[in-house]
């Protein structure tokens, strides 16, 4: 019957995830899949909503593991789909930065429901043998010589952006009249854009395809296409930045919390932690992975005083959000 | 044996057969009852609920219709999408109109080899076909290589990519083999001894395509017309590839409100309108003859 067993325990150890693009990246999932002997099937998500959506439907019984943003993770609380974290399962639990451990964005009524392991700014990336000379601020994006190269994210939460480039103190929270003027921003803006992208893959295609040369992305992007030998510049306007901070949230009715426990403290350790920030140029949130890349990386990706995470706005729950549904279709018609 | 034994034993043999004929009936009936019919009913039931705060409210409301119909964002996307699916459905008639003339009456020994030309494209990837006009049109395309080295242009343009026109155009291409096959049947059914009769009646050529060929092909070009209509109106992976900023087609709003926005209701809601515009073009094609030669 030895044969019959067999794969009836390796299909008990298959960790489903959905998460955002590079966080189950094979160049370090293959070793936490040799080392525990299980398999990681991820989704990806190209939004927080499609994340939401995905993780909620069939009762939440689909995926055991999300890589959920700041503007979903109380929308996971409330809707009962996650579980509190039990510390005491992860031994590199207590090298998660001190304001990271609690954090008010995976916190909830006194307890944590998430692991904080990636953040990062939304950035500008630009294409530097077309683009000069480099840009500073967002406004290269209404420059008449670059009409018809810009591409934007396909992302209702881009208007957070927009907000901030007209100084919204709170760009998650904005009255109708502001959303009024967000969109005669975007609409002033839409005759530069190409075109909406959708996936990271889709925003490296038009770089390399020559059809933009500036966008709005994440640093996802400048990884990928540097590493391609392509051309690439990234600009991080200062205090006109929005970003995510990044959570592993465990199912409620996850079959395998146990593997979804060994994972969140790969991730947390230094080959874990080093691997998502190689695969995606986004900043890490332990000790080890500071000590694994080294104090010089480290202070570039502002892992040493955090200074950078202070300033982003980051993704929040936002209200009224069909209003900002509606208004991104409008942009989109 | 002669005619009386046999329908004696066809009588006899009747009730079995008939067993057997509802027999072979019933696992597609099944099939389409499940997978089809079901879906259908739910798609019915969710256009009617609603989302409140991230939460599918079921109780019935007409809220989903009524914000289709009052917004003018939404509206404008209905309108591009009937313009688009006409405009598509009007100019592959129009290639297929002479093509499969040219086939069924002069195509001689190759008729076979040139209808079997007309559906190759089918054996490839429909994504396929849809990559392969983005590398013509792009901005380092095959169009633009060939005009800059022809010195035509100087820089690359931008005007063939992105935009309404390359909608439309891939469309035309990828969706042509569905009007043409229907149209080179009907062709093929058109007796050349009334094109002969029209012509000793010393009718012009173009007397004999408006009053002879079109109506008798016009069943073919309308079961082509209601396989290209449908399928633009339905589709989201054109406009989404090819399209640019502003050219998000129905397709397009039904994926992200079942995706991105996580409106279901919605999204059912605009699901439920494309079938209802598709299913009128029906109706008005089959009043018409359109399937009763096939």
């Amino acid at each position: 019957m030895g044969w019959l067993a067999a794969p009836a325990q390796a299909a008990g150890c298959t960790l489903t995830a959905i998460v955002w693009e590079g966080y189950t990246d094979p160049s370090f999932t293959q070793t936490f899949e040799e080392q525990t002997g299980c398999t990681v099937k991820a989704t990806y998500a190209g939004s927080s909503d499609e994340m939401f959506a995905k993780f909620r439907a069939g009762g939440g019984r689909n995926y055991d593991l999300i890589s959920a943003s700041g503007d979903i993770t109380e929308r996971l609380y409330q809707a009962g789909l996650v579980r509190p974290i039990d510390a005491s399962q992860l031994d590199n639990y207590s090298a998660v930065f001190d304001s990271f451990q609690n954090g008010r964005w995976n916190t909830f009524d006194g307890q944590p429901y998430g692991v904080t392991f990636a953040w990062g700014p939304n950035v500008l990336i630009y294409n530097p043998e077309a683009v000069s000379p480099p840009p500073a601020s967002w406004d290269v994006l209404f420059d008449p010589e670059y009409a018809g190269k810009i591409t934007l994210p396909d992302n209702p939460m881009t208007i957070a952006d927009v907000a901030l480039w007209l100084g919204k103190p709170d760009p998650y929270d904005l009255t109708s009249e502001d959303l009024a003027e967000v969109k005669a921003k975007l609409l002033e803006l839409r005759p530069q854009i190409r075109k909406f992208w959708a996936t990271a893959g889709e925003l490296a295609n038009l770089f390399q395809s020559g059809e933009v040369v500036l966008a709005h992305a994440w640093p996802l992007t400048y990884q990928q296409l540097d590493e391609a030998g392509f051309p690439v510049g990234s600009v991080s306007p200062k205090g006109k930045l929005t970003g995510w901070t990044d959570s592993w949230m465990i199912a409620q009715r996850s079959p395998n919390a146990d593997v979804a426990y060994e994972w969140i403290d790969y991730i947390l350790s230094g080959p874990g932690q080093k691997g998502v920030i190689e695969a995606t140029g986004y900043s890490g949130a332990t000790e080890l992975g500071t000590a694994e890349i080294g104090a010089e990386r480290a202070k570039e990706l502002f892992m040493d005083d955090l200074s950078l995470h202070a300033q982003i706005n980051m993704w929040q729950s936002v209200k009224n959000y069909d209003e900002w549904v509606q208004l991104w279709n409008e942009i989109r018609s | 044996m002669n005619t009386e034994t046999m329908s004696v034993a066809r009588m006899r043999r009747r009730p079995g057969l008939q067993l057997g004929l509802y027999g072979t009936l019933l696992p597609p009936l099944v099939w389409m009852t499940l997978l089809y019919f079901v879906p259908i009913a739910l798609l019915l039931i969710y256009s009617f609920w609603r989302l409140e705060s991230f939460e599918i409210v079921q109780t019935f409301s007409l809220d989903n219709f009524k914000t289709i119909a009052s917004n003018a964002a939404y509206r404008r996307v209905l309108v591009r999408t009937v313009a688009i699916a006409l405009g598509v459905t009007v100019i592959d008639a129009a290639i297929a109109l002479p093509l499969g003339y040219f086939i069924t009456r002069h195509g001689g020994r190759y008729r076979q080899l040139l209808t079997l030309l007309v559906i190759l494209p089918l054996w490839s990837s429909y994504l396929v076909r849809v990559f392969a006009w983005k590398i013509i049109l792009g901005y380092n395309g095959v169009i633009n290589t060939v005009l800059l080295s022809l010195g035509i242009l100087t820089t690359p343009s931008q005007a063939f990519l992105y935009n309404s026109f390359a909608v439309t155009l891939t469309f035309v291409h990828v969706w042509l083999p569905f009007m043409i096959l229907p149209v080179i049947t009907a062709f093929e059914q058109l007796p050349t001894s009334l094109l002969e009769a029209s012509a000793d009646l010393n009718a012009r050529p173009w007397t004999t395509f408006r009053r002879i060929i079109l109506p008798l092909v016009m069943p073919g070009v309308l079961a082509g017309s209601i396989n290209v209509f449908a399928l633009t109106m339905g589709d989201f992976i054109t406009p989404s590839l090819v399209g640019g900023a502003s050219d998000i087609m129905l397709g397009n709003v039904i994926a992200s409100q079942f995706g991105v926005s996580y409106n279901w209701p919605l999204g059912a809601a605009f699901a439920l309108v494309v079938m209802a515009i598709v299913f009128s073009g029906l109706a008005i094609v089959l009043r018409r003859g359109a399937l009763e030669t096939l």
